[in-house]
C-alpha cells in the first residue's frame, strides 16, 4: 500500500506540473471537440492528432494523447445522446436511450449521468491501474522470448475472438497486418523484403500513415460515399443539466455495475471499450425489473453503458503499459506513440522510467476530471459544432490527414502512402473485414519474429521450445481453447447476440 | 467491385463474385500470391537461423489458406454486396487530393498545396457552393498556417520556391 502511495505521488508530481496540466487540457478540449464532430471516432481522432504529440517530451505527448482519447470518447457519447448517430462502436449502445431520454426533453440529465459515470469509473480504473500494473510488469520481466511469442499469439487471437465480425476474416487481417509490418529491412539479416525497389519502403512502412490513411481517410471515402443522413439533432435547447433524486436513485447501481464489468472487460485483448459497452447495456436490461422502459429512455441504459466504456477504456492501459501488448486499436496507436519517442513498451518501462509511467497514470485521472468540467458546461459550444455541415468538415479532416503526415518525417511520399491506405480502408470497409486487427498485428509483427527467431535460437531450432516451457504452453493452450470456443456453434450464436443489441 | 445499383441476377453467375465473402476471399488470396511471388527469392534460411524470407513465406502460405477458406464460405453461402453504389468521385478524389499535395508541398510550398488539395477535394463531396469552397480555402490556408508554421514552429516550406 505504501508503494502504491509514493507510486502515485511520483506521478502526481509529473501530471501536476503547469505544462503537462496544460498539455492534458489541451489534449481533453481537443479530443472532445474532434469527437463531438460526427464521423469521426476515436481511433480515427488519435491516429490523425498523433502527429502533433511527436515534438513533446514523451511525457507531455503521452499525457495529451492520452486525454485526447479520453476526449474523443466521451465526445463520441454527446453526439449519440443528441444527434442519434454514433461516432464510435463504443457509443451505439448509448443512442438506443441516451437519445430517447434527449427526444423527450431530458438531454441534459443524460449527458450529467454520462459525465458523472464516466468520472467515477475512472477514478476506480485508475486505481486499479496503480494497483495491478507493478506485479504484472513484474511477471512480465520474467518471461523469455518463448513466453513472449506465445503471449502475443494469445493477444492477436483473443482480440480476434473478442471483437465482432467474421473471426476467419479477422485472422486473415492480422496475418496481413503481420505481413505488412515486416516490409522494410530485415533488422537480423539485413536483406530487404517486400519494398517493390523503392528506397524509401526500405525504412518499412510508416506508423502514422497506415493509421492515418485506413483509419481516417477510409472513413472519409465511406461518409462521402454514404447516401447524406438526416441527423435528427434534438433542437430544444439543453436545459436543467442536474438529474433528479429519482435519476440518482436509479443510474447509481447501474454505474457501479457497469464500471465493474467494464474494469475486467477492458483488461482482455480484445476488450476496451466497445465490448464493455455492449455487454453493460445486455447486464442492465437483464437485472432490470421492468426490461420494456429500455428503448424508451431508461437512465440506466445511458449509466451503465458509459461508466463501463469509460472503465474498460482505461484498464486497456494495463496489458499495453506493463507487457507492451495492445488489446485493441488505441492501445497499438499509443504503442506506436510510444516508438516513435525511442520507448519500448513493456515490463520495463515502469521500473526505468517511472516519471513516465506514473505520470500518465495520474493525468488519467485528472483528464477524467477535466473532462467533466469541461463538457457539462461547455455542452452548448459542442452542440454548435455539431451543426456544422459533413461537406465542409471533412475538407479540413483531408487537409489535416495530409499535413499531420507530411510533418513526422517531411517525406511527402508518405501522403502518397497514406493515401493508398485510405483506398484500401475503405475497401476493408465495404468487405467488412475489420481493419482494427491488421492494426494489432502490425504493430506486433517486428516483435513476434524477433522473439521467434530468439526462441529458436535458444532451443537450437527445435518448435518444441513453445510447449516445453510451462508457461508458454499454458497461453498457446489458453489461445487454442480461445479459437475452439468461438467455434462452437452455440457460443458462436451467443457472441453475435452480444453484438447485435441496437 | 462492381457496382451494385443495379438488384443482381439470380441466374447470372457474376453475382456469386458481388458477394462480400467471396471479393474479400480474392482479396486475401490475391495478397498472399503476390506476397509469395515477391519473396520468391528471399533465402528462408533454417529454423534455427531464420533467412529474411522464412516468417514472411510463412506467413503468406496461411494468409492464402485462410483466404481460399473465405472464399468457399462465401461462394457457398455468402451475403450479397449491401451500401451504396461505389461512385467515382469520392472514391478517385478522396486519395487524388492528396496526391496532389504530395506532389506540390516541396517545390510550391504549403499554400500552394493547400490550396490544390482543397480544390481537388471539393469536388468529391457533393453540393459544395462554389463561395463555400472559397471561404473553406481561406479559413483553412490561415488556420493550418496558425497551427503548424507559426504555432509549432515546423520547418515546412510556406512559399514557391523562385
Amino acid at each position: 500500500m505504501g508503494d502504491l502511495f509514493s507510486n502515485l505521488a511520483i506521478g502526481f508530481g509529473v501530471a501536476l506540473t503547469p505544462l503537462n496540466l496544460g498539455f492534458a487540457l489541451v489534449g481533453c478540449l481537443v479530443g472532445t471537440l474532434v469527437g463531438v464532430l460526427p464521423g469521426i471516432g476515436p481511433i480515427a481522432t488519435v491516429a490523425m492528432l498523433l502527429p502533433l504529440t511527436f515534438y513533446l517530451e514523451p511525457v507531455s505527448g503521452l499525457i495529451m494523447l492520452a486525454g485526447i482519447f479520453y476526449g474523443a470518447q466521451y465526445g463520441g457519447s454527446t453526439t449519440a445522446i443528441l444527434v442519434n448517430m454514433p461516432g464510435e462502436t463504443s457509443s451505439v449502445v448509448t443512442c438506443i436511450d441516451g437519445h430517447q431520454m434527449a427526444r423527450q426533453g431530458r438531454a441534459g440529465p443524460a449527458l450529467a449521468v454520462a459525465a458523472l459515470g464516466s468520472f467515477f469509473a475512472g477514478c476506480f480504473a485508475t486505481l486499479l491501474i496503480a494497483l495491478f500494473s507493478p506485479p504484472l510488469a513484474k511477471i512480465g520481466s520474467s518471461f523469455g522470448s518463448p513466453e513472449y511469442f506465445s503471449l502475443m499469439a494469445l493477444g492477436l487471437i483473443a482480440a480476434v475472438v473478442l471483437a465482432h465480425g467474421s473471426v476467419i476474416k479477422a485472422v486473415a487481417m492480422v496475418i496481413l497486418g503481420l505481413l505488412l509490418g515486416l516490409v522494410g529491412t530485415d533488422g537480423q539479416s539485413g536483406g530487404t523484403r517486400f519494398s517493390f525497389g523503392l528506397v524509401v519502403l526500405s525504412d518499412g512502412i510508416g506508423f502514422v500513415p497506415l493509421a492515418i490513411g485506413v483509419f481516417g481517410l477510409g472513413e472519409v471515402i465511406a461518409n462521402l460515399l454514404a447516401p447524406e443522413q438526416s441527423r435528427s439533432l434534438v433542437d430544444k435547447k439543453v436545459t436543467g443539466i442536474w438529474p433528479t433524486r429519482e435519476d440518482f436513485r436509479q443510474a447509481w447501481p447501474a454505474v457501479i455495475r457497469g464500471t465493474t464489468l467494464g474494469s475486467i472487460l477492458g483488461v482482455l485483448p480484445g476488450g476496451g471499450a466497445t465490448l464493455s459497452s455492449f455487454a453493460a447495456y445486455v447486464l442492465e436490461k437483464k437485472v432490470a425489473k421492468d426490461p420494456s422502459r429500455f428503448g424508451r429512455g431508461a437512465i440506466e441504459g445511458v449509466a451503465g453503458p458509459e461508466s463501463a466504456n469509460n472503465a474498460g477504456a482505461q484498464t486497456s492501459f494495463i496489458p499495453m503499459l506493463t507487457l507492451g501488448i495492445p488489446g485493441n486499436a488505441v492501445m497499438a496507436l499509443m504503442i506506436g506513440a510510444l516508438t516513435i519517442h525511442g520507448i519500448q513498451p513493456g515490463p520495463l518501462v515502469m521500473a526505468e522510467r517511472p516519471t513516465l509511467f506514473w505520470g500518465m497514470v495520474a493525468s488519467m485521472w485528472i483528464g477524467n476530471l477535466m473532462l467533466v468540467i469541461i463538457n457539462l458546461p461547455l455542452i452548448g459550444i459542442w452542440v454548435q459544432l455539431l451543426r456544422v455541415p459533413y461537406r465542409l468538415l471533412y475538407l479540413s479532416i483531408l487537409l489535416f490527414c495530409a499535413i499531420g503526415v507530411y510533418t513526422v518525417n517531411n517525406n511527402p511520399f508518405e501522403i502518397i502512402l497514406t493515401a493508398f491506405f485510405g483506398v484500401l480502408g475503405y475497401v476493408f470497409l465495404r468487405l467488412e473485414c475489420e481493419p482494427a486487427p491488421m492494426l494489432l498485428g502490425f504493430v506486433l509483427g517486428p516483435l513476434m519474429e524477433e522473439h521467434l527467431r530468439r526462441a529458436m535460437r535458444i532451443s537450437s531450432g527445435d518448435p518444441m521450445i513453445f510447449i516445453e516451457r510451462p508457461i508458454s504452453l499454458g497461453l498457446l493452450i489458453a489461445a487454442l481453447a480461445l479459437l475452439v470456443i468461438v467455434a462452437l456453434p452455440h457460443i458462436r450464436s451467443k457472441r453475435e447476440e452480444v453484438f447485435q443489441e441496437s | 467491385m462492381t457496382s451494385d445499383s443495379v438488384p443482381p441476377q439470380p441466374s447470372s453467375r457474376w453475382h456469386l463474385l458481388a458477394r462480400k465473402d467471396v471479393l474479400a476471399g480474392f482479396m486475401f488470396v490475391g495478397i498472399a500470391a503476390l506476397g509469395l511471388f515477391l519473396s520468391r527469392n528471399y533465402p528462408i534460411g533454417t529454423s534455427l537461423r531464420m533467412g529474411t524470407g522464412y516468417v514472411p513465406r510463412l506467413l503468406c502460405w496461411i494468409l492464402l489458406g485462410l483466404g481460399a477458406v473465405v472464399l468457399i464460405r462465401g461462394l457457398r453461402a455468402g451475403e450479397a454486396m449491401g451500401g451504396p453504389p461505389l461512385r467515382w468521385r469520392p472514391f478517385l478524389l478522396v486519395p487524388g487530393s492528396l496526391l496532389a499535395f504530395a506532389l506540390t508541398i516541396h517545390e510550391f510550398g504549403l499554400i500552394v498545396a493547400t490550396l490544390l488539395l482543397i480544390g481537388i477535394g471539393s469536388l468529391a463531396g457533393r453540393e459544395l457552393r462554389p463561395l463555400e469552397v472559397v471561404i473553406a480555402a481561406l479559413v483553412l490556408v490561415t488556420m493550418t498556417y496558425v497551427i503548424f508554421v507559426w504555432g509549432l514552429g515546423l520547418p515546412i516550406q510556406v512559399w514557391p520556391d523562385l
